[in-house]
Parts: C-alpha cells; structure tokens; sequence
C-alpha cells in the first residue's frame, strides 16, 4: 500500500500575496538595470533577487514548503551541487581555449 | 504458484507521477542552468558585447510578458485547488485561463523576435556589429523556454479535456501545474539575465 500523505496548500489569499510580491520584485530588478549599477553589482543583484522569486515560487506555488522534507532535501542540493560544478567548469573550459597551440 | 506483492510506502507521500515532474523539473533546470551559464561566460569572453534593448518597447513588453506569466501560475493554482476541491467545472475554466496566457505570452515574444528578425537580427548576424554570437544565445535561451511554454499550453489543453471527461484527475492537474510553475521560474531568469543585463 502506498503511503499518500494529506494534502496541506496555503490560501487563496496567500497565493495573491505571494504574486504581488513577485511583480514587486520585477519592478525593483528593472527600477535596479537603470540605476547605473556597475556591471557586477546589477549582475549580482538581479541573480539575488531572482534567487528569491525561485525561492518564492517553489515553496508556495509549487508547494514544495508544505511537501516532506526528504522531497526538499532530495532534489534541491543535488541541482545546487550541479550548478556549482557548471560554475567551476566553464572557466576551465575558457583557460583551454587560451592554452590552444598556435598553428605554424 | 500464487506469490502476494508487497508495495512499500513513499518515502515522499506523494503520487509516482509528482516525484517523476520533480525529477524531470530538476533535469530541465540543470539543462537551462548549463546554457545560462554558457551564456554568462560567453559575454565575459566578449568585452564588446552588443547591448540593443530599449527601454521601450523590449523591456516594456518584457515586463508584460513576465507579468502575463505569473498571472498565469495564479490562474493554475486556482485550477488545482478547484480540482482538488472537486469543483470540475472552476477547474476546466482556469486552466483555460492558463492556456489563454500562456498563449499571449507566446504572441508577445513572437511579435518581438519578429521585430528584432525585421532589424536583421539572426542566429549568427549580428546587425549592430558586435559580437555575432549575441543572436545565438538570445535565440537559442529564449527559444529553448518559449518551446517550453508552447509544450506546456498544449499539455494543459490535454489534461484539461481529459479532467473534463474524467479521465484524469485532481492529481494530474497538480503534475501539470509543477511543470508549468517551473516554466514560470526560469523566465525569473531569463528576462534578468538576457533582457535587462543587455540594456542600452
């Protein structure tokens, strides 16, 4: 037999909040690019801030917040670590194309 | 010789079908995560990168397409909890509210890349100057998601017709719904990184 757990979801009401609360967070982003910011400031301010509406979405919306924690602890550290390892790879990658041998 | 089957419980307590979306989402996010990535050190790699996006209209019409795509996963959460609810017909017509925005959303970046394609923008034609490879990615990032998006109305056309004659149910509606909420969130980054990092 398959264990099934009951269903829990937030409200309504908290569904609208939490969708006001990513258009808020679209208007900062767009109010932040024509801010100036240096090139690396905005880059890690929109990377911020979108960390936080995928934060957002995947607990409310996709419920994962009212899921058991060995979904969360299943899935998110393992797309974590792939995404690091990405991080680590591609400027080796760069590093490779600069020590190319250069042809006659 | 009879033999009897003895399931064990989910280690999740939630449907085979949700785990199978979690684990496909978690697949789908490292592929966007990779050409994201690609995309990032490509633009270090090219100090001239071109930067065309005006304030009006790329970025106003992105900021309509974000929001007509998160009013969209409010319209799904309502379509799964009316069909959790065992509200049928409330449940059919979100989801048909969904369709409807993920279809505008559709139109809007078509008539974009139309745009941008009427400028001489293409996958390695670069009509500013720059870096060629600036049509390739932008092409290629925002293309892999509006495939996405395109798959996921016509899934959502599917599971809406199938709710309707009961052949599915409320847990097919919530599969679909993960599948579509996870559309949603890399569009969180795609516009970020590829439209406003990229304004004039």
């Amino acid at each position: 037999m398959t264990a099934i757990a009951p269903h829990r979801a937030p409200t309504m009401k908290m569904y609208v909040v939490v969708w006001i609360g990513l258009i808020l967070i679209v208007g900062l982003e767009v109010f932040l690019t024509y801010e100036r910011l240096p090139a690396g400031t905005l880059l890690a301010c929109l990377l911020g801030l979108a960390l936080i509406e995928a934060g957002l979405g995947v607990m409310y919306f996709m419920h994962l917040k009212y899921e058991r924690p060995a979904l969360f602890w299943s899935l998110i550290p393992y797309l974590v670590f792939a995404l690091v390892m990405m991080d680590h790879f591609w400027p080796d990658a760069l590093r490779l194309m600069r020590q190319r041998m250069q042809g006659p | 010789m009879s033999h009897s089957v003895t399931m064990e419980g989910s280690p999740y307590g939630i449907q085979s079908k949700k785990l199978a979306i979690w684990l496909f989402i978690i697949a789908d996010a490292a592929t966007f995560g990779a050409i994201l990535f690609a995309y990032g050190y490509l633009r270090l790699a090219n100090p001239g990168w071109t930067k065309p996006f005006a304030f009006s209209p790329t970025i106003v019409n992105g900021m309509v397409m974000t929001v007509v795509l998160l009013t969209s996963s409010l319209t799904m959460v309502a379509a799964v909890a009316a069909a959790q609810a065992g509200r049928a017909s409330a449940g059919v017509r979100w989801l048909g509210a969904t369709m409807l925005l993920g279809l505008a959303f559709a139109a809007l970046h078509l008539r974009e890349w139309f745009a941008m394609i009427g400028e001489g923008w293409r996958l390695f034609q670069n009509p500013m100057g720059g870096s060629p490879l600036f049509g390739a990615t932008f092409f290629g990032i925002t293309g892999l998601h509006l495939l996405h998006v395109i798959c996921g109305v016509v899934v959502i056309g599917v599971i809406a017709l199938g709710f309707r004659r009961g052949r599915f149910d409320a847990g097919h509606v919530e599969t679909t719904a993960l599948y579509w909420h996870f559309v949603d969130l890399v569009w969180m980054f795609v516009f970020p990184l590829v439209y406003l990092m990229n304004v004039r």
